[in-house]
């Protein structure tokens, strides 16, 4: 009877152990930064409840209504602002005054008392991202917040990591349209690197990627 | 490097330092070091924990919108409002920041006339107090706590039957005010309460100012300077160039003067280094009582008629000479001369000086009258109000006035005389010293939340506004003024708008005024006319003779108002406290001052505790020896000592010297005794911090050497050699900055403008001491010449200079530290991991370490306090000086969202806006019409170790003297 192991077995299990030691080394180390970077950790695609059952498909899907109406402070201020009480009854003064659905509404407006809304887009607070050069440089709502005509909950489209800000910083042609789309939720261009590439040169684009233009 | 320059010898910074080269500073740690195994377990440790803090999701948060938005308001961009400060009843105007409701920031405003946009460092740190979380925050009734309504309540029952005997036994003791509004409510109280009596304290009175007036002029008045005019100026102790308030315009106007070529001159007279004194050409130290002596000695050698006070006192002959020159070039100056003195120095000085001036035709100085409601308010009014006190006269005591169970001598004993007051109300921000024996203690609205008006220090009325609702339930004076005639449901601001809209005639245009008035702070126009008063010679010169010509041999105590505390009401501001005294750079305490001859013949060491006795129980303190300081005098701040348990951060600190003042002699006295007791005290000072190691970086030069300065200059500045080839950077902006020596009088308001913009923690006694304070700016102090007892001085704000090619940036393992496409040195706090090998490969020494985190113990109110648009730095990364790069990233927003470049002058820094003498100037090096490309052309640039090849983008222009040939 041969031996069941050949001379060589001990060199090859050696070789298996020092491969499985690198192998769970690397994953100790990769397995992480895998992790920080799925959805599931950047919370993406995690429809956030709201106390009051706002449907952003109805607002701007159905009635067109544009974003800077409610959001009004996102071309002069560096949040776009989630719009004051007072807005919601512009209308709903008018409509649906009654419904059960708007009470809360009613409520924060004469008891004075602010709705409390929960963050969706959340970003650290060593962030100083400011919305109002982004919308005058030509980027726009939905390249960062997504389809919001389409999200019944409003959800975080994209993960807002470090990493996907420089992808535009770094070649912002890839994303820029006209100053007159920018609220639009269906714009698409033929060929948009062209159009970025034009666009760079004509809203003097210089993004920048020192540490401090975003971090203070 | 090759200096020392022409004229300049070895810089040191103490008299140790001096005796002995410095020694290569070491870091002070623990005693018993912890041994290796437990580094390496401690650093696994952090390590392990690091990682799994990465891991965590972020936390939910809220977002919580207007009900009704303001419509002025746009959350994420701040709002700025005109209002005042008053400090012993004299406003300076202010600009304040607030960020979302609450205030952040408090400027200069450059509109207001009296100030120009100049403040010093108490206004600027009046916002800590503010959100001052052991600020008194109820009303309270001998230590129980009751309701504003109870006391209106009890002083509308009070108020019958004082009005039944018409007031008798009603005494008010204000704080000093100028206030128009306070004015007409004190008439409208005397025409209820007839027999009412007010009277004004404070432990830093001007009543030696008006005295003296009165004695010249025979009617009270105060001087105005205007030093743009100066050709040569001579300060009998007036301390005009440090950052107290008032002194904003003279710096603007002396620092333009000290420009080279055609410079104004300084002489200073004085016993202790004064700032003033330290930027003096020519500085004569004498002791305490000789200074007014000097003063009529320079009168009888400058005005024919009093030539008998030329040789009436006794001086050296060195002194004599100084008197000499100084005279003749006083009179060589003619009308840009001047001679100033300051408040503690007695009437018949004040009265002298307006001989002088006049004399000389001078038309840097003009009279002006008073402002304030009372001329006295100094310990004599003290004095009288406790005798009536005492006797059982006053049946009901009202107080504004700061302290004065703390601060009044102790001769008055006034805490003794508060019991004897049937009903006292006592107004204050704390619940200190007389609180706790003040019967009603109402608690103050902070001039930040408060309504009100003022008279500027040159007389133009300003308006103080709110930015943000009384966090407690604080008061304002007018309205606890208006409790006493049944109108204590007014608010402040109702009657303030009714008593101006009284005063304006044209009927319906008020609202537009009014507005006018509040948006800019200030009405204009309305400054205190100058006037040019007879001088009565005959009244001066037999005031003057009746000074002994000697004064008593012996020991002098030397009390000064504290540059940081002031008369103690800012002790419990930890960003005063820490802040080092711009001489001394002594931080969280007072100690005696004293010369290196005196300390050797008393036999005492730096550090050493004595006791100072004078007429009185003994006061401790620690010795500080201080080079410049006269001989036989001690010198002492007062503002510390303090002993209310509601205020913990300056609750023993220092040593209080009410027991050293008199009211007799508040200020200077002889007889003091020191007796050392054999114990050392620990001194926080930070003079010695940041070893420079040696290297002359603060250069200095006279006036007649400045060209060979400047050939030699030449050397240290322009490219140096480099095997790398340097970054281009002449595309965009590029940040830098220029910081003119000759301008800079050293007063420390940057310090704090500073640490307010970039939430700069403070880090406490233990911790400046182990030399880890955060300060991103320091004034760094140096003494010049071999002689400790008058050195030369010479001082440099220092910062991160960004260097091009930045020695920490080549030493982070992590890449924390980076440069920016404009060149800025950027710290990435999140990147850093707390190796500190950038801080010790910086050649500056301006990085700090978060040794601790000093801020995550702070309470919701103090967190109010924060810049939003800074980072707040935790526990274990290195911080620096950022250029105020959130200024430049959201004046870069906002001139691309105007689509334009940004403008030179619209990005100022912290430190450039505080500076009240313009000393710092930033702006962009690629465009060289910009102001500091301009100013760093000059042939008076340098860089700073500039043989190191790291070119720093901070330029310093060399300090240049004026000194008197004669004298030389």
């Amino acid at each position: 009877m041969s031996a069941l192991f050949k001379p060589g077995a001990n060199t090859s299990f050696r070789v298996t152990l020092v491969v499985l030691a690198l192998l769970l080394g690397g994953g100790l180390v990769a397995g992480p930064m895998i992790y920080v970077r799925s959805p599931y950790f950047t919370q993406q695609q995690d429809p956030v409840d709201q106390p009051v059952q706002f449907d952003h498909r109805h607002h701007v899907g159905d009635e067109g209504i544009d974003c800077r109406y409610c959001h009004s402070l996102v071309e002069k201020a560096p949040n776009a602002g989630v719009p004051p009480t007072s807005v919601c009854l512009n209308c709903h003064e008018q409509i649906w005054n009654k419904s059960p659905k708007l009470a809360p509404v009613r409520e924060s407006y004469f008891a004075d008392r602010p709705i409390v809304w929960n963050k969706v887009n959340k970003l650290p607070h060593f962030v100083y991202f400011n919305h109002s050069i982004h919308l005058k440089q030509g980027v726009g709502c939905v390249t960062c917040h997504g389809r919001i005509d389409e999200m019944a909950l409003v959800e975080k489209a994209q993960p807002l990591t470090m990493g996907w800000c420089l992808e535009c910083h770094r070649n912002p042609e890839r994303f820029l349209r006209p100053r007159e789309e920018i609220t639009s939720m269906t714009f698409r261009p033929r060929d948009q690197l062209a159009l970025g590439r034009a666009l760079k040169d004509q809203y003097h684009v210089h993004t920048r990627v020192s540490c401090t233009t975003c971090h203070r | 490097m090759k200096l020392p320059l022409a004229g300049q010898s070895r810089p040191w910074r103490s008299v140790e330092e001096l005796q002995s080269p410095p020694a290569p500073s070491r870091e002070l740690g623990p005693a018993e070091p912890p041994s290796r195994r437990e580094v390496l377990q401690l650093l696994g440790a952090s390590a392990a924990l690091a990682t799994m803090g990465g891991c965590l999701k972020p936390p939910d948060e809220k977002i919580l919108p207007y009900t009704k938005q303001p419509p002025e308001v746009t959350p994420g961009n701040p709002l700025h409002y005109a209002t005042c400060s008053t400090l012993d009843g004299r406003a300076t105007g202010l600009l304040v920041t607030a960020s979302e409701g609450r205030p952040t920031k408090v400027e200069g405003s450059p509109e207001h006339p009296s100030s120009k946009g100049g403040i010093g460092v108490l206004e600027q740190a009046q916002l800590l107090s503010l959100y001052d979380p052991q600020r008194l925050k109820v009303v309270q009734y001998k230590s129980e706590l009751r309701s504003w309504r109870d006391f209106l309540a009890t002083m509308i029952a009070k108020s019958r039957v004082l009005r039944d005997r018409r007031g008798e036994g009603l005494r008010f003791l204000m704080e000093p005010s100028s206030s128009p509004l306070i004015a007409h409510l004190r008439q409208r109280l005397l025409e209820v309460y007839p027999r009412a009596r007010f009277s004004s304290w404070s432990a830093i009175p001007l009543q030696q100012i008006h005295d003296g007036a009165q004695l010249a002029f025979g009617s009270a008045y105060e001087t105005r300077i205007d030093l743009s005019r100066a050709q040569a100026v001579a300060s009998l102790d007036a301390d005009f160039l440090s950052a107290m308030p008032g002194n904003a315009r003279p710096m603007k106007d002396w620092a333009a003067r000290r420009v080279p070529p055609n410079m104004a001159r300084l002489y200073a007279v004085e016993a202790h280094l004064s700032v003033t004194g330290m930027n003096a050409d020519h500085r004569l130290r004498l002791k305490p009582s000789q200074v007014h002596r000097f003063g009529l000695a320079l009168l009888g050698r400058l005005v024919p008629r009093h030539a008998a006070l030329a040789k009436r006192f006794s001086f050296s002959a060195e002194e004599l000479r100084f008197a000499d020159v100084l005279a003749r070039d006083l009179q060589r100056a003619g009308a840009g001369a001047a001679v100033l003195v300051g408040a503690r120095q007695p009437p018949v000085l004040h009265a002298a000086m307006h001989a002088i001036n006049a004399a000389l035709g001078s038309s840097v100085v003009s009279q002006a009258k008073p402002v304030l409601h009372e001329m006295d308010a100094g310990p004599r009014a003290l004095r009288v109000l406790a005798e009536e006190m005492r006797r059982g006269a006053v049946d009901t005591l009202i107080m504004t006035a700061y302290n004065p169970v703390y601060g009044a001598t102790s001769d008055i004993n006034f805490a003794m005389a508060l019991s004897q007051v049937n009903t006292s109300v006592y107004r204050t921000l704390y619940a200190d010293e007389t609180a706790e024996r003040a019967g009603w203690v109402l608690p103050a609205a902070h001039p930040l939340e408060s309504w009100g008006d003022a008279r500027a220090h040159d007389g133009t009325i300003s308006f103080q506004q709110p930015l943000i609702a009384p966090l407690y339930a604080g008061v304002s004076e007018a309205e606890m003024l208006a409790a006493l005639f049944g109108e204590g449901d007014r608010t402040a601001y109702t009657q303030l708008r009714e008593f101006w809209q009284a005063r304006v005639p044209e009927l319906g245009r008020f609202d537009l005024t009014w507005e006018k008035w509040i948006a800019d702070g200030f009405i204009p126009g309305t400054a205190v006319k100058a006037e040019s008063p007879a001088v009565n010679h005959d009244a001066v010169l037999a005031e003057a003779m009746k000074v002994p010509p000697a004064e008593k041999p012996g020991l002098e105590i030397n009390v000064v108002a504290d540059t940081k505390v002031l008369d103690g009401r800012f002790g419990n501001n930890g960003w005063l406290q820490e802040l080092p005294d711009p001489v001394t750079k002594l931080t969280w305490e007072n100690a005696a001052l004293l010369s290196p001859a005196t300390a050797a013949e008393l036999g005492v060491e730096q550090g050493d505790l004595v006791d100072l006795t004078l007429r009185g129980p003994p006061a401790r303190a620690p010795v500080v020896i201080a080079p410049g300081h006269a001989d036989g005098a001690v010198t002492v701040a007062i503002g510390y000592g303090r002993r209310s348990d509601a205020e913990t951060l300056c609750k023993g600190i220092g040593f209080d010297t009410s027991t050293l003042r008199h009211s007799d002699l508040p200020w200077f006295a002889p007889g003091l005794a020191l007796v050392a007791t054999g114990r050392k005290a620990r001194l926080a000072q930070t003079q010695q911090h940041h070893s420079m190691e040696g290297r002359i970086i603060a250069v200095s030069a006279a006036l007649p050497k400045l060209r060979e300065t400047e050939e030699m200059l030449e050397e240290q500045r322009g490219a140096p050699l480099s095997f790398h080839r340097p970054w281009d950077y002449s595309k965009g902006y590029r940040w830098g900055m220029a910081i003119d020596l000759s301008r800079c009088t050293g007063c420390s308001s940057c310090v704090v403008a500073c640490q307010a913009e970039n939430n700069v923690p403070v880090v406490g006694k233990d911790r400046v001491w182990r030399s880890r304070e955060m300060h991103w700016l320091r004034v760094d102090r140096y003494f010049l010449g071999e002689d400790a007892a008058n050195p030369g001085v010479v001082f440099q704000p220092l910062m991160c200079v960004h260097c091009e090619s930045a020695p920490c940036e080549y030493v982070c393992p992590v890449n924390a530290t980076v440069h920016s496409d404009e060149g800025l040195n950027e710290m990435v706090y999140n990147r850093c991991v707390g190796t500190r090998y950038c801080s010790n490969n910086c050649p500056y020494k301006v990085r700090r370490f978060n040794f601790f985190s000093y801020t995550s113990e702070y309470s919701d109110q103090e967190k109010m306090a924060f810049n939003p648009d800074v980072t707040v730095r935790s526990r274990g990364v290195m911080e620096k000086c950022t250029y105020c790069v959130q200024r430049i990233e959201r004046a870069r927003i906002h001139s691309r969202v105007e689509g334009r470049e940004i403008r030179d002058g619209e990005i100022q820094t912290a430190c450039q806006q505080a500076c009240p003498a313009d000393a710092i100037v930033f702006g962009d090096l690629n465009d060289s019409g910009s102001r500091v490309s301009r100013l760093l052309s000059s042939e008076r640039r340098y860089d700073l170790l500039h043989e190191l090849g790291t070119r720093p983008r901070t330029g310093y222009l060399a300090r240049v003297m004026n000194p008197n040939p004669e004298l030389a």
